[in-house]
């Protein structure tokens, strides 16, 4: 009995190529009688390595569409990632996570912290060929600071008072002194003036120039010949769109892509050493169980402590990321060097005792209830809360994930806060650690886990306000530990990236916020 | 001739019925499911001000029925508006992914209709043999792989060790037909395969049920030799049920092949609808829906025209409403 089922099986199993080989036939003879005897000839990836090797060329799978090309009303991630190619602000980010000139040659700031001046760097051209003005300057800025178009406002900019300028220097006052000001004029991307295609035809000045666009599925840039800095190597880059996993492997294995970010281990796992390397950098964001700490019983610190003893933050890495990522303990990751508090990863051992004491002292002797609201569009967080439902059933807490679309989460968690906990993973798009730490003021806009402290608050407010630097640091190092202490979210840690990368393709270069800079990538002779 | 024109006018009426009808369920499906365009546009970054102007500016503050009315008007007035997530015309949009569907749902069907008519006799005939459990096996599994599995093992023998086509790679039909075509090929024949196996059991049962009737006793103890029986008598009653089936399988082909579109890296028409779903992209949703419901629709008017031109019992009830 056994042995004829082994053998269906070994059948079934046999059967499914013949099959669709035969379904084949009748329609298309081409196709399938010709292309066999062509087939063997070349090593597949060999063929395909030399070819865009040969012509310069780079192909990069990504796992989602652009949303706009408008630099100033593109909201996705994936977006501002790539786009991080075609637009400069005056202003940009270095891959040691400093902010740089970059359409601006100089920027002076007055004592005060009220006026920037901003000079214009000579020589720098749009990709249409027209030199860069004051004109454009002007625009770009008021564009994202008080025009019409709801959708370009920058709120960070809102700090501006007015501007001033001559044919060469751009002054802005402020209102108020800004730490985050400048970051923010980072992100108001230079654009000839009243230019009105950049939805769809986006015009900028980085190192690549945009060339065409297929909507759910293809992306084309160019190298950008009269770039002022220093210019990018490959000639020609083509973005393919592949939201499958499945898609993305099988698109690198056959030769159709040349390199893939944020991968998965056990995408990664698929390659052939032979084509790829697997470079690993970091995703630069906290990952936790954010947990609201408003709702029942969450509003319990003893509560929020006996999960934080009850996770092996390890253990998540292991089971969901075959050991990729760096355990954090508080709302800070190691790329941000000082402000990084390391003795905080520890704070919390697994215990699972000491857990179940905290649990009965807050009443819960047999644990409760608990529901793990996750954007099921995002699988690692997905899979991370499939491994905290294991964790916590140890400690009597039986957890439930609820996937929900991102539109949904956005609205539901995000905005309305009508959860219990959640798994997401919060970054700082401006490199600020401001970012990561403001958001647990008690009147924040964005305190999606309505975190409230009263000590907190009062050196959040410190700390904004300081401007001595060492002070400051000191100060954020503070609102890290009382994080920690009072066990606000459940963190976990900082998810590594994983970084797919043809043979013979080198440059890679990791920044600390969401980019892939193409320009420093070249194929090695 | 008056039947004619009576049966274009019922047609008309149902698409026209069917579109309006399928636009405002959507609408009214969005209105209901949680996720708001302008929070979804703005991002984790937004204030409150920024997602109510946006909305304000997106018309998103009217009332339904007003909001509902005005896409309605734009529709019939050719205009389908513009798409939050990507600033451009909807038909810009969708223009080249309906092509692209169009094909890939027609190679899909021809494989089908060439394959599972021959098999579907065929399989009738070995009824019984000792062929018999591997055929039912086999089909079995066919209709049981589900398309993404499906997907990847096409993509892996085709695509990966015979190198018949890239994945990942789809050339686009303006950029290379020849290749795009071939590429379309295997998206088909992973659409093709579940839809051959369920075509040709339905074929098979028909045949053999039809095989029990009176007539067909009858013609073969008139002395008619059983093959003649099949072909010529057997086979045209069977067409009807197939042809109904086959309807509904082009039907539906469009959608079902979001899956294989994904995995094989072929921009089509579901994939770019789950992903405006997700970013609740109204107005292309919307557009992709009725342009949906409008190939329904169209699919089961030519299978109705088939099977009256099979059978012309059907034509007198199609044509005349009633006699």
């Amino acid at each position: 009995m056994k042995k004829r089922f082994l053998a269906l099986i070994l059948v079934l199993a046999i059967s499914v190529l013949p099959a669709c080989g035969k379904t084949a036939e009748p329609d298309t003879p081409p196709a399938s009688t010709s292309a066999p005897t062509e087939a063997p000839e070349p090593a597949p990836t060999e063929a395909v390595k030399t070819g865009r090797a040969a012509t310069n060329e780079l192909n990069i799978g990504i796992a989602q569409d652009f949303d706009s090309l408008d630099p100033h009303t593109m909201t996705a991630a994936g977006t501002k990632e790539i786009l991080f190619n075609v637009f400069e602000g005056l202003v940009k980010p270095s891959s040691e996570g400093e902010i740089i000139p970059a359409v601006a040659s100089e920027v002076a700031k007055s004592e005060d912290g009220l006026t920037y001046t901003f000079t214009l760097r000579p020589g720098v051209k749009f990709h249409n060929g027209s030199p860069v003005t004051m004109e454009d300057l002007v625009y770009s800025i008021e564009r994202r600071w008080n025009s019409d178009d709801a959708a370009a406002i920058l709120a960070a900019l809102s700090v501006i008072d007015h501007l001033d300028h001559d044919d060469t220097t751009l002054t802005i006052t402020l209102s108020e002194p800004s730490n985050e000001f400048l970051a923010a004029v980072m992100n108001a991307y230079i654009i000839p003036a009243g230019y009105d295609k950049q939805a769809t035809d986006p015009i900028g000045t980085g190192p690549y120039k945009f060339v065409s666009r297929t909507v759910q599925d293809s992306l084309v840039l160019e190298r950008f010949a009269d770039y002022w800095g220093t210019p990018g190597n490959i000639d020609k880059v083509t973005f393919k769109i592949l939201e499958n996993a499945e898609g993305l492997v099988l698109g690198l294995q056959s030769g159709a892509l040349d390199l893939v970010a944020h991968m998965s281990s056990d995408q990664t796992v698929q390659l052939s050493a032979d084509d790829f390397g697997i470079l690993e950098g970091s995703m630069n964001l906290v990952q936790a169980l954010y947990l609201n700490n408003k709702e029942k019983p969450f509003d319990d610190v003893r509560v929020r402590q006996a999960l934080c003893y009850a996770v092996d933050k390890q253990a998540v890495i292991d089971l969901a990321f075959d050991g990729y990522g760096i355990p954090l303990g508080t709302s800070m990751f190691p790329s941000f060097g000082k402000y990084y508090d390391e003795s905080l990863t520890d704070y919390y051992t697994m215990n699972i005792e000491k857990s179940k004491e905290l649990l009965t002292e807050a009443g819960y002797p047999d644990g409760f209830d608990m529901t793990i609201t996750v954007p099921s569009n995002y699988t690692p967080h997905v899979n991370t809360a499939t491994v905290l439902v294991e964790l916590l059933r140890e400690v009597g807490v039986k957890a439930t994930v609820q996937p929900v679309d991102w539109s949904t989460w956005l609205e539901e968690v995000y905005s309305n806060r009508k959860y219990q906990s959640t798994v997401t993973g919060v970054s700082s798009d401006n490199m600020t650690a401001r970012k990561l730490l403001e958001r647990f003021g008690t009147t924040v806009h964005n305190n999606f886990t309505n975190y409230s402290d009263e000590e907190y608050d009062t050196i959040l407010a410190q700390a904004l306000s300081e401007t001595d630097d060492a002070k400051q640091t000191e100060l954020y190092r503070a609102l890290e530990r009382n994080l920690t202490e009072n066990a606000a979210n459940v963190y976990l840690q900082d998810m590594a990236d994983l970084v797919a990368v043809r043979n013979g393709l080198e440059g890679l270069t990791f920044y600390p916020i969401y980019v892939l800079d193409v320009s420093t990538l070249y194929w090695a002779k | 001739m008056t039947g004619v024109f009576r049966y274009t006018l019922k047609r008309v009426f149902l698409l026209a019925l069917t579109m309006v009808l399928v636009s405002f369920l959507t609408f009214l499906a969005f209105e209901l499911v949680s996720g708001d365009p302008a929070r979804t546009m703005l991002g984790t970054e937004a204030t409150e001000a920024q997602v109510t102007a946006l909305q304000h500016e997106m018309g998103l503050d009217r009332p339904f029925f007003v909001r509902y009315f005005s896409w309605l008007g734009g529709f019939f007035s050719g205009n389908l508006g513009v798409s939050y997530s990507y600033r451009q015309n909807v038909w810009d949009l969708i223009g080249s992914k309906v092509e692209l569907s169009l094909w890939l749902s027609l190679m899909s069907f021809v494989i089908i209709a060439a394959v599972s008519i021959p098999l579907g006799v065929f399989s009738y005939r070995f009824t019984g043999g000792f062929f018999d459990w591997p055929r039912t096996t086999l089909n079995q599994l066919c209709m049981a792989v589900p398309p993404f599995f499906t997907g990847i093992l096409v993509s892996w023998g085709f695509g990966i060790v015979l190198r018949f086509f890239t994945p990942g790679d789809f050339p686009g039909l303006r950029v290379d037909f020849a290749a795009s075509l071939r590429h379309l090929l295997f998206g088909a024949i992973c659409l093709s395969i579940p839809r051959i196996a369920m075509t040709v059991r339905m074929l098979r049962s028909t045949v053999i049920s039809e095989m029990n009737k009176a007539y067909v006793r009858t013609a073969i103890s008139r002395g008619n030799d059983r093959k003649n029986v099949l072909m010529r008598h057997v086979m045209k009653n069977s067409m009807v049920s197939v042809v109904t089936f086959l309807g509904q399988t082009l039907a539906e082909l469009v959608g079902a092949g979001i899956v294989v579109e994904q995995v094989l890296g072929i921009p089509g028409l579901g994939r770019f609808l789950v992903s405006s779903i997700s970013h609740r992209d109204y107005p292309v949703v919307q557009a992709i829906v009725v342009i949906l419901a409008f190939w329904v629709v169209l699919a089961g008017t030519v299978a109705d025209l088939i099977n009256q031109a099979i059978d012309p019992r059907l034509r007198i009830t199609a044509g005349g409403g009633q006699r």
